[in-house]
């Protein structure tokens, strides 16, 4: 199978959340059932982030116009990234791309270390504790690969009703994104811009950001942490224990490009982890 | 829609006024979104800054009420800069005709006004044409109307054709023409930009971009939905969006029309089959004791001497023929007299809870609707429930309504006598039948579960229901018990359920000797000989070889778009893709998009062309295009200028008798306002119902100087009984809130996430503030007004949401024509709740 990648055009977007929902019923995905759980968001975005299970999110953002606003809409999901750092970062080999490029996680060798959840540049993994365990494991978007490995699209992208989700080739969609950015020059969004397409090693989500990527919310250049990079490097040491990557984190984390965190401790004995409180 | 979905492709400028397709009606946004990417424009007029705003080409903000003036402008600014289509208006349209001298206008009054009854007189004298000659439909053995004297048709005085005068050089100074002139000179933009709060500029971008569309060959749609009718002159607010698409030669062409968005998968259907106090199916009206005791009566009051509907003896026999069946004959009169005829008052929405408030009514079947939330004034809605001694409530979740009586509701159970019952039915996955998209297509859908429980199809729950009250009328007698002891329903399976095939079969027709479906409505007669449930259905169930609905046109499922024999490109018609009403037809009036010679306006965008000898089409043609005769033998009619087969003129008309408050829409303000009507001293719509509950609760600008509006969102539906109990819908819209300006928040002492109470004399609901941008005050007659939206999909039952309900503020006042309710503006304050 040639990569793919999904292409989300957000100059055709209604943000109609109809992607959102999608994702959340093939995926299966609770939200909570009592009105005390939930909180006013202040905007029309629900909710207001990223969750273990909520993949996907339209994100809303508002600029002031003499008339009106400029509304801006994005799709707010894993970007798949070919440098993926969640991918680097994990010492137990459960995240990997899949030979569409998808980067997924297999929650059965998932160990909760959190690291994915702490190096990805575009904080998309979130963890929680899962049923028999008491540790919380990652969980993001997987471009739902059981459907793509059938031949079909993504959940999302099957509910849109403006065809401004679009999942194929990743070349064709790069391609096509590339075209539409022109088209769209012509029709005066100067800034309008291409996204995906070199960012990290390429994505497999190319992104169409008519109004400019500051404009949507997009980080103009992300960079896979240094320390990420370490992790990776450090990982052919993970055949040798568990521990000694842990020790090549504590070393990672020394080196801070990011973290908060304090120091993860693996228990062999017992089996479980303690994990650091945020500081 | 006059138009259908798909078509929304072939426009060249699309204007949503009153209407937030992005997102209430998201699938809409698919075929915008590629008539944008063919270079169209995409107009938003709101008076909020919507999600269809937010991709939309030019974007104007309009303050909530005002839509006339806006029309008005828009009429004064084509005329004044002679941007119609010329030909279209001179070929196809009433503005040559003469009206009558006595037709006046002054300070917001049309002529014929009566201050004591406060209506508008019944006869219309004085918005009448000029007759230039008279004649009698030709009944004789060989004429085109001698059916009227065929066996078993019943006798009838037939109406007399009065052909108008008319001035083709639009001089005249009583011509449609230059009365419409005249009338709307008064809308100049500065004055429309005072009333709507509109900026100038912004509005005369708008009135540039859309008047574009008058160009022979190009097209415009507009596209609305309760932004428009919701208001006490909504049916002016329709006629308006008509006299433009007529004025720039919109009507009846691919891209254009008027299209009706409508806000539920079936409501089309619901109107179709007449689920309204006015008309019986088939949009024909309802008999009252009044002006049709006698079935004579009806069809000589209603038969209409020009358009399609002189047809229409044949569709009210062939209806009473399926309603009673063999009892139904000639010599009672098809049994007319078993119809129920109402007297003739107003029997609507807010007239019934008046009734009932009043205590006139004992018992209600609350099917599928839900008033303790979603009425106007529904907390005085709530109060007219307690007068009643019953009241069944048939839904899927536990609604507002059915629980009316309970603490929820802040009421006292112990005070309230009604006996509720709810009755479990069955979604719309757990039955099968068809629903009527708002582009009238008829669609089957399978059953795709079996209803858990003891859920039961409406369709069962009715049967069930008729059945029993057979069973009764049949012991016990009673005062007219044939009404409901012939009354036929036979549309059960073996088992004795309900077969909903078998009512599919009765509303397409069927000849009754033989018991064989009918082709279509053209086929249908009024000498008893046919029955049909509801003519405007005719041919969508017409498959004699099966009764599988796949095998029907409903059920038809080619997804090829093909052109039409002679033609190259198609244009979206699908005309292989279920069935539209009537007769297949995807687009109304189709005759308008081609000159009167029958050539094309735009010849890429072909609905019908002329090619000579014959007629091509990519559509249905709604005009009479061949005559076949009794060999089957087909010999195409010749083009002639008759573009508006279901009106009586045959042309599309800029004046009309037909409305009950004027023959041109004329602005007025909404019931409670904010500020004085610019345009007259006339301030609000003078013809519309007030009744005491309205009139005691009415609020001025004084105590209550904020504008309202009430809106949906895409993640929640209607009054929310479904959409509030589904956890993940919720999560995207999870609480009630109120839209303001960053103005008004500042003069109130508001930030976002504050509980509010927004209040008149109605009543008063808390929400969260969201103060946002996307609202903004107007500046009316140098004033400034500010305007404020909430949804109105919360209420206090249901288990993931619960919040205010926006109609315990909306006025129980309607349209004059209508009765719609004003739910669009209306006054009240708002105040930071004390914590």
């Amino acid at each position: 199978m040639a990569e793919t990648a999904i292409l989300y055009d957000a100059s055709k977007c209604t943000a109609c959340k109809g992607c959102q929902i999608a994702c959340k019923q093939w995926n299966q995905l609770p939200a909570p059932l009592t009105a005390e759980e939930y909180e006013f968001t202040k905007s029309y975005q629900g909710p207001l982030d990223l969750d273990p299970d909520t993949w996907l999110l339209m994100t809303f953002s508002e600029v002031s116009m003499d008339i009106g606003v400029e509304w801006n809409f994005m799709r707010h999901a894993c970007f798949h990234c070919t440098d993926a750092a969640c991918e680097m970062a994990c010492p137990v080999g459960a995240i990997t791309h899949k030979e569409t490029g998808a980067v997924v996680i297999d929650q059965d060798k998932c160990i909760g270390c959190q690291y994915c959840v702490n190096n990805c540049p575009f904080s998309i993994p979130r963890a929680k504790v899962i049923g028999g365990t008491d540790y919380a494991k990652s969980f993001k978007c997987w471009q739902c690969f059981d459907r793509t490995s059938a031949d079909k699209d993504p959940a999302c992208v099957t509910a849109c009703p403006t065809d401004a989700l679009e999942y194929g080739d990743r070349a064709e969609m790069v391609a096509k994104a590339k075209a539409r950015v022109d088209t769209l020059k012509e029709q005066g969004f100067d800034k309008a811009e291409i996204y995906g397409e070199n960012e990290v090693g390429g994505m497999h989500t190319i992104i169409v950001a008519h109004r400019g990527l500051e404009a949507h919310g997009l980080i103009r250049d992300p960079k896979v942490p240094v320390a990420t990079n370490l992790l990776d490097l450090a990982k052919p040491l993970s055949a040798v224990g568990v521990g000694v990557v842990v020790g090549a984190l504590g070393f990672s984390f020394a080196m801070g490009s990011k973290y908060k965190r304090g120091e993860h401790s693996y228990d062999e004995k017992t089996d479980t982890w303690t994990i650091g409180e945020v500081e | 829609m006059t138009n259908h979905w798909i078509d929304l492709k072939n426009s060249d400028v699309l204007m949503a006024i009153g209407v937030n397709n992005a997102e209430n009606h998201p699938i809409s946004m698919k075929w915008v979104t590629e008539a944008k990417l063919a270079g169209a424009k995409f107009v938003v007029v709101d008076p909020r800054f919507t999600r269809s705003a937010a991709v939309a080409d030019l974007y104007a903000p309009l303050r909530s009420g005002t839509d006339i003036a806006f029309y008005g402008g828009l009429f004064n600014y084509i005329m004044e800069n002679n941007l119609q289509h010329d030909e279209y208006v001179k070929a196809y349209t009433t503005a040559s005709w003469l009206v009558t001298p006595d037709y006046a206008f002054s300070d917001g009054l049309f002529s014929g006004y009566d201050t004591a009854t406060a209506k508008y007189a019944a006869d219309k004298a004085t918005w009448a044409y000029q007759i230039e000659s008279e004649e009698q439909w030709d009944t004789t053995e060989t004429g085109k109307m001698a059916w009227v004297n065929g066996a078993g048709t019943p006798a009838f005085t037939t109406p007399t054709i009065k052909n108008a005068k008319k001035d083709l050089t639009l001089q005249d100074p009583n011509c449609v023409w230059q009365l419409m002139k005249a009338h709307y000179s008064r809308y100049t933009p500065e004055l429309v930009s005072s009333i709507t709060g509109t900026p100038l500029e912004r509005l005369l971008e708008v009135y540039e971009l859309y008047a574009s569309t008058g160009e022979p060959g190009k097209a415009g749609s507009i596209l609305y939905a309760m932004g428009q009718t919701q208001h006490t002159y909504g049916s002016q607010n329709v006629r308006a969006m008509a006299m433009t698409q007529l004025l720039l030669g919109n009507m009846g062409v691919a891209g254009g029309g008027v299209n009706a968005l409508r806000g539920e998968s079936n409501v089309q259907g619901s109107t179709d089959m007449a689920m309204l106090f006015h008309i019986i199916p088939g949009y024909m009206s309802s008999p009252t004791s009044v002006k049709h005791p006698k079935l004579a009566d009806y069809l000589s009051a209603e038969t209409p001497a020009g358009s399609y509907w002189t047809n229409k003896p044949k569709f009210l026999i062939s209806l009473l023929k399926e309603l009673y069946g063999d009892y139904a004959t000639v010599d009672n009169d098809y049994a007319y007299d078993m119809l129920p005829k109402y007297d003739g008052s107003n029997h609507s929405h807010i007239a019934m809870f008046e009734k009932m408030y009043n205590g006139e009514m004992e018992g209600l079947f609350c099917w599928g609707q839900n008033p303790a939330q979603a009425g106007p004034n529904c907390g005085m809605e709530r109060k007219a429930l307690e007068k009643l001694k019953w009241l069944v409530a048939i839904d899927l979740w536990e609604t507002e309504t059915s629980i009316f009586w309970s603490e929820k509701a802040n009421a006292t159970p112990a005070d309230i006598q009604t006996e509720v019952f709810l009755l479990p039915a069955a979604c719309h996955y757990e039955k099968q039948g068809e629903i009527a998209n708002s582009g009238r297509w008829i669609q089957w859908r399978y059953k795709a579960v079996e209803p858990r429980q003891d859920q039961k199809d409406d369709l069962e729950i009715c049967t069930e229901l008729v059945l029993k009250l057979k069973e009764l009328y049949a012991a016990e007698g009673g005062a007219n018990p044939e009404q409901i002891t012939e009354l036929t329903w036979d549309y059960l399976d073996d088992a004795g359920h309900a077969d909903i095939t078998k009512v599919a079969r009765a509303l397409n027709g069927y000849t009754v000797a033989d018991n064989s479906l009918v082709k279509n409505f053209t086929l249908l007669a009024a000498d008893g000989s046919t029955a049909c449930g509801n003519w405007i259905y005719s041919g969508y169930w017409n498959n004699n070889d099966s009764n599988e609905p796949a095998d029907q046109p409903t059920g038809a499922r080619n997804d090829v778009d093909e052109p039409g024999e002679g033609l190259t490109e198609p244009i979206g018609s699908y005309l292989g893709w279920s069935f539209a009403w009537p007769v297949n037809r995807r687009v109304i009036y189709n005759r308008a998009s081609a000159d009167p010679s029958g050539k094309p306006w735009n010849e890429n965008k072909i609905l019908v062309k002329w090619d000579g000898t014959k007629w091509l089409r990519n559509d249905v043609p709604d005009f009479g295009f061949q005559v076949v005769d009794a060999d089957g033998v087909a010999t195409p009619t010749p083009p002639n200028s008759t573009a508006f087969i279901m009106v009586p003129e045959g042309a599309g008309r800029f004046f009309t008798p037909g409305m009950a408050d004027g023959p041109f829409p004329e602005h007025y303000e909404p019931f409670e306002a904010p500020v004085e009507n610019q345009m007259s001293s006339t301030q609000i719509n003078p013809a519309i119902t007030i009744y005491p509950t309205a009139a005691e609760t009415r609020g001025t600008a004084d105590e209550f100087p904020i504008v309202m509006t009430t809106f949906r969102l895409t993640e929640h539906w209607q009054s929310g009984v479904l959409t509030r109990n589904l956890p993940w819908l919720v999560q995207t819209m999870p609480k009630m809130f109120v839209e303001l300006s960053r103005e008004l928040a500042e003069e109130k002492s508001i930030v976002s996430g504050d509980n509010v109470v927004i209040e008149n004399k109605r009543g008063a609901i808390t929400a969260y503030a969201m103060v946002t941008d996307r609202v903004k005050p107007f500046t009316i007659g140098g004033k400034t007004v500010h305007q404020i939206g909430t949804p109105w999909h919360w209420g206090y039952a249901g288990v993931c949401s619960i919040g205010g309900s926006a109609n315990e503020l909306s006025p129980n006042v309607g349209d004059a024509n209508t009765m719609i309710p004003e739910s669009k503006a209306f006054l009240v304050n708002i105040r930071k709740q004390e914590v």
